[in-house]
């Protein structure tokens, strides 16, 4: 029938946009949220007995009593130590390191550099942390060295300090600073430091006030993703650690695992949890309060054109 | 555009603004700059005009300081800035892509340069808002660049350089990114800015519109060297080589061999010229005539045969003002006739015509053993080239 109305489109099926991030979302519910909603009411529960591991039918705050008892109060001050210290030092090392590889090495070796960050990354984490025990062990081939340089006295007394820990820790987590400064050094770009440097600026002006500011959303990122796996972080304390160097991860650990404690374990869990953020937010109102006399130095607000 | 403070530049005495001494710089075995010499004037727009490759705008980086030469020497004000460094140079740069801040307002980015050199902040208040008001940017003083369009980050990068009253200004292809009507609104602007503050431009550019329309003295660079530095009539009018010819203004173009008293013989017969040239009789020459030189007519023109071309109309083009034919004459030759409209030949496709030049507008020049353009096969775009 030519008189026909041309058929409408066959309808399609119309997803909402969001469901793009359904996989992902549905991936933390299950994971995530509902583990970490576990620990915390986990918390508010006790031990019922010697071979008992949890019970939640009396709810208390005893466990967050227990938790701030002085032996585990001295491993949280130990942890926030290694884990400033920590994500300090991979700062330090790892800008110049990014800054480098993004602006002055050349171009076609940059793919090889990224590579050669990455290279820790081929072997297990527990294997690299070993590896460390074996270098810094009295009786290692370091302490020899040193010895027989005169450098130092007697045997290296490093292995189960806290020291162990953070040579450690800045080792494992480098690459996790590195790669986000990179990016981050790497958009700033040649031309806008030539335009900085054209104006009047030295190197050194050129980098706090161009490629510094530029870059700051890559050192938050380089400085979280440091910062918070290493505050939780288990297997270097345990390696390098010992009992000089304990970390609050292991004791959640020994917690869940030796003392069949899931409710004190719980409770630690979410007091670390809990520092983790509010050092992250003190840090970040500190980071803010220090820039705000040097932004208010440069800002220029012409006044309005009548 | 008004700016209160009309006193411009010049600072030291009588010296040039820049000069370039023989200088050359090497990328590997490639000169990228061959031994040029090459003098800015104090208050004078300069275009270095050629096409990528040519060395333009690593020219334009050893002025300002980027690259350094591997031979020769550069003076700023009558003094060598070799290895000086780009921040302690009286030269400020508008960059291709005008490299703003992102991170800062449009204030803040023209405050930049003086708050390196220091200068109080009530001076600073000041001058960026003079020479906002200069490109007429006050409006957005605080907006952020991100929030600007194109032609207005051109003028807030113009406005970041020249707040610092630098000795030269350089510009390197700033028009490129822009559409062609701002583009051609920005010409203008500049020109009268430059005349206005008396500093020096040197205004990189591959556009010989854009160089034709600004410059007091045009470079045309070949391969690292300046070809012909003259002003915008010399070039067009009385090029210094074929190549130079080629570039500027469109170009018919015939090979041939040079007779006696500027007679030149080539495939469509015999041409005369009477411009001087430095020929000698028997050499292999080039010949060039522009396209609005040539007439076209239907009948054949009587009298001498020189410089008359019989040939077939195979394409014709109105633009306005003007009207375009495309004739081949044969032997594998085409070429390009531009008339005023009222009085072109009233000549249609496949129509017989001769093409005729009076012997003043041939020019001719020793053949330079570079291959011309492929002769045309369509009738271009008067405004493309």
């Amino acid at each position: 029938m030519p008189e026909a109305a041309p058929a409408a489109p066959p309808s399609r099926l119309r997803l909402p946009r969001f469901a793009l991030a359904l996989p992902a979302g549905l991936w933390l519910v299950v994971f995530f949220v509902v583990p970490i909603a576990t620990i915390v009411w986990f918390s508010f529960g006790y031990k019922p007995g010697l071979f008992g591991t949890h019970a939640n039918d009396v709810l208390s705050l005893e466990r967050y009593r227990e938790t701030f008892s002085s032996t585990f109060f001295a491993t949280f001050r130990n942890t926030l130590w290694v884990g400033v210290a920590g994500t300090a030092l991979c700062l330090l090392v790892g800008m110049p390191a990014a800054y480098w590889m993004a602006v002055k090495a050349p171009a076609r070796r940059r793919g090889l550099l990224i590579a050669l960050v990455m290279v820790p990354y081929w072997t297990n984490f527990l294997v690299r942390t070993i590896g460390w025990q074996v270098i810094l062990a009295p009786q290692g081939w370091l302490s020899g060295l040193l010895q027989s340089l005169h450098l130092t006295s007697g045997p290296l007394d490093i292995l189960y300090t806290r020291t162990a820990v953070l040579i450690g820790v800045v080792y494992n987590y480098l690459p996790l600073m590195i790669l986000p400064l990179f990016v981050a050094f790497d958009r700033v770009g040649e031309p806008l430091r030539e335009a900085s440097k054209d104006l009047g600026a030295t190197r050194w002006r050129t980098f706090t006030r161009v490629t510094l500011p530029l870059a700051r959303p890559g050192i938050v990122a380089g400085t979280v993703l440091v910062f918070i796996p290493l505050m939780g972080d288990y297997v270097t304390a345990t390696v390098l650690g010992g009992a000089r160097g304990n970390m609050v991860g292991q004791l959640v650990a020994s917690q869940f695992q030796t003392a069949q404690n899931w409710a004190l374990g719980s409770a630690m869990a979410v007091v670390l949890i809990l520092v983790i953020a509010v050092t992250v937010g003190v840090f970040a109102a500190l980071a803010w309060l220090v820039g705000r006399p040097l932004r208010a130095r440069h800002r220029l607000v012409l006044e309005e054109v009548p | 555009m008004t700016t209160p403070d009309e006193t411009a530049a010049p600072q030291a005495g009588g010296a040039d603004a820049v000069v370039l001494t023989r200088v050359s710089k090497f990328y590997g075995d490639v000169a990228a700059v061959d031994d040029l010499t090459l003098t800015v004037r104090r208050g004078e727009f300069l275009s270095l005009l050629g096409p990528s490759g040519c060395g333009k705008t690593t020219t334009l980086r050893m002025v300002a300081g980027f690259e350094h030469p591997d031979t020769g020497d550069v003076l700023v004000d009558g003094q060598s800035v070799l290895g000086v460094p780009p921040h302690r140079r009286n030269v400020n740069t508008v960059f291709q892509a005008y490299a703003l801040f992102p991170h800062m307002s449009v204030a803040e980015n023209v405050a930049y340069g003086l708050e390196q050199k220091r200068t109080p902040k009530a001076d600073i208040r000041t001058k960026v808002a003079e020479a906002l008001d200069m490109v007429q940017m006050r409006g957005y003083a605080g907006r952020r660049p991100a929030q600007l369009s194109g032609g207005q980050q051109q003028r807030v990068a113009l406005a970041r350089a020249l707040v610092n009253r630098p000795s030269v200004l350089l510009l390197d292809e700033p028009l490129g990114a822009l559409d062609r009507q701002l583009r051609e609104e920005m010409q203008v602007e500049l020109k009268l800015l430059q005349t206005r503050l008396g500093i020096s431009f040197v205004f990189v550019t591959h556009d010989q519109g854009e160089a034709l329309s600004m410059s007091d003295r045009i470079a045309i660079m070949r391969e690292g060297r300046v070809e012909q530095l003259g002003d915008a009539d010399t070039i067009y009018s009385s090029p210094a080589s074929a190549y130079v010819a080629g570039f500027v203004g469109q170009q018919n173009f015939l090979d041939g061999r040079a007779g006696d008293d500027g007679a030149v013989d080539t495939d469509l017969g015999p041409l005369r010229s009477t411009r001087p040239s430095d020929v000698r009789p028997g050499q292999r020459v080039r010949v060039a005539v522009r396209p609005e030189f040539v007439d076209l007519v239907a009948e054949q023109p009587p009298g001498t045969s020189e410089n008359t071309v019989r040939g077939t109309v195979i394409g014709v083009a109105h633009q306005g003002e003007t009207r375009q034919f495309l004739v081949d004459a044969g032997h594998g030759h085409t070429l390009l006739v531009r008339r005023p409209t009222p009085a072109s030949p009233r000549l249609a496709v496949g129509d017989t015509g001769w093409c005729r030049w009076r012997a003043d507008d041939v020019h001719v020049f020793p053949h330079d053993g570079a291959h011309s353009a492929p002769p045309p096969t369509s009738v271009p775009d008067q405004r493309a080239g």
